[in-house]
């Protein structure tokens, strides 16, 4: 477990700067005029950022009052009493609700309860591990469907939010089978 | 879809805020209009109260739960100062008090320009009286300003800073975009990303079979799915864009997603990750080795529900009603007239 940890560790350490040294030394090698050709994709790289823009702000503004406004209290009250049968602990649920939204709000939300709960505990871990195998859902589909002007996201929301509610009853499970 | 979550977004957020506001309202959760019972020490004694006068404030635990109907307490005491201003005495707490609710959303409201709770003091009599035998403390009332309508200011609030979070975040983008996209072009130039394709081709068909053979979209994907299984989110977000910016260039609409662009998506959401996030290193220190094992099996069971899902999903009839790909006929390659694969996006 140590060995593939240092591993993984080192490999990760070496995939950018092998992509960074190394696209450009293969395209010299192929005669790319390497330069010139790096700044004219670098000029997307602005035109990218300001059409995610308008994106961003539609997706992220509605998270943001959604929070303020107490709504979210209100859906972990509705939902609490359904999770508890299964297994799944209400100390946890603000994460499984915050993680699909924001990324450094559930950030926020894991340091919260590792001052409340203690680093050692079951739900710190169940919340780290719900943390680390999600993304922020909402993020990912106002960047990478904002960067090429697609308004109508058909299916992708319901998929993503089915493999979100998957990941965070598998955290639960996972950590309780190893730790629990 | 997101039309139906992004308006059930705003509009609860709108009828919660409401709901609550009119609660506190009709609870007076806020004591509007009546004045706090306070007890203040003055260190330097009584004779000394000028313009400007450090106090200590007490307020009474068992008082401030009658008074505001709370279960919370007051710390012991709390540092301020007692001001003479031309409307009367303003007694304001210092900045940073650890103040309990409702007090601490008073404050919000009632404040000065540092932000520290202030009230203007009321039913305290000059010259100061002493209080009992201590003659250094005396009784006072606290009259904050009326708070009403706290969430839906604070919802309002939240809309405009998160609009500039949005804009932030995007500009803080544009570097390493820049840096990966130009990266990227010289691959392209050089043929490395159908180098890429030829390699990952036999695990990226099955999960997108609507793209062709050679098409450097798969090759775009690779990189997005290796940078994203090493936990370089910065070096996945511009891969993850051109992939889609790749995929567009076979999508015969302009504004509708593809089925391949939404398993990219879902596989993405799923984020298989190998090396956990920089963030989650910072907050749980060395345990995190203890997790990585709990959360390779998570993360690798919910990459292949998100595969599933994507699949599943889009086989619903009303998937099928919006494919863009739809009306093709069959075994032809969905490409509009003069839409090259090469060509670049607006």
């Amino acid at each position: 477990m140590e060995l593939a940890r240092e591993l993984i560790g080192l490999f990760s350490a070496f995939v950018i700067p092998v992509i960074l040294v190394g696209f450009p030394l293969y395209g010299l090698y192929k005669r790319v005029p390497v330069y010139e050709t790096f700044v004219e994709g670098a000029k997307e790289g602005f035109g990218v950022a300001v059409r995610i823009i308008p994106y961003l702000v539609a997706i992220l503004f509605a998270i943001g009052m959604f929070r303020a406004s107490g709504a979210m209290d209100a859906l972990i009250a509705l939902l609490n009493p359904v999770l508890e049968p299964i297994g799944f602990p209400a100390e946890v649920l603000p994460m499984a609700i915050i993680r699909p939204l924001t990324g450094s709000g559930s950030a926020g939300l894991v340091a919260d309860m590792v001052a409340r709960y203690g680093e050692d505990s079951l739900f710190v871990k169940m919340a780290a591990v719900m943390f680390g195998s999600t993304e922020t859902t909402f993020y990912v589909v106002a960047v990478y469907f904002g960067a090429v002007n697609i308004k109508r996201t058909r299916h992708a929301i319901p998929a993503g939010l089915t493999a979100d509610i998957a990941a965070m009853l598998f955290a639960v499970w996972v950590v309780r089978l190893l730790f629990g | 879809m997101l039309n139906y979550i992004w308006a059930a977004l705003l509009i609860s957020a709108f009828v919660f805020a409401g709901v609550s506001d009119i609660g506190d309202l009709s609870r007076d959760t806020y004591r509007n209009g009546q004045p706090l019972p306070v007890v203040l020490e003055f260190p330097q004694g009584t004779a000394a109260i000028d313009g400007r006068t450090q106090v200590r404030i007490r307020i009474n635990a068992g008082v401030y739960q009658d008074f505001y109907g709370t279960d919370e307490s007051p710390a012991a005491s709390y540092d301020g100062v007692l001001l003479r201003t031309g409307e009367g005495m303003v007694l304001r707490f210092d900045a940073g008090a650890a103040l309990p609710e409702p007090l601490e959303t008073i404050r919000g409201v009632s404040r000065s320009n540092d932000d520290e709770l202030q009230g203007t003091v009321e039913g305290f009599l000059t010259p100061v009286l002493g209080l009992g035998d201590d003659p250094t403390a005396a009784e006072a009332t606290v009259q904050f300003e009326p708070v009403r309508f706290v969430k839906m200011t604070a919802i309002g609030a939240a809309a405009l800073d998160f609009a500039e979070t949005a804009a932030g975040i995007a500009i803080g983008l544009i570097g390493v975009l820049a840096l990966f996209l130009g990266v990227m072009k010289i691959a392209e130039e050089a043929g490395i990303i159908y180098a890429i394709v030829r390699v990952v081709r036999p695990v990226l068909r099955p999960l997108f079979p609507d793209v062709p053979d050679d098409h450097p979209a798969l090759g775009m994907i690779a990189l997005n799915l290796t940078a994203n299984v090493f936990g370089l989110g910065n070096a996945a977000t511009p891969f993850g864009i051109k992939a889609m910016e790749e995929l567009q260039k076979l999508n015969p609409s302009e504004d509708t997603a593809t089925n391949p662009m939404v398993m990219l998506l879902a596989v993405n959401t799923a984020s298989v990750q190998l090396v956990p996030p920089v963030l989650l290193l910072a907050l749980l220190g060395l345990q995190i080795n203890r997790l990585i094992f709990a959360i390779i099996i998570t993360t690798g069971l919910s990459l292949l529900v998100a595969i599933i899902a994507a699949r599943l999903y889009g086989k619903l009839p009303g998937s099928r009603a919006s494919d863009p790909n739809r009306k093709r006929p069959f075994g032809e390659q969905p490409r509009e007239a003069g839409r090259d694969s090469r060509r670049g996006e607006g």
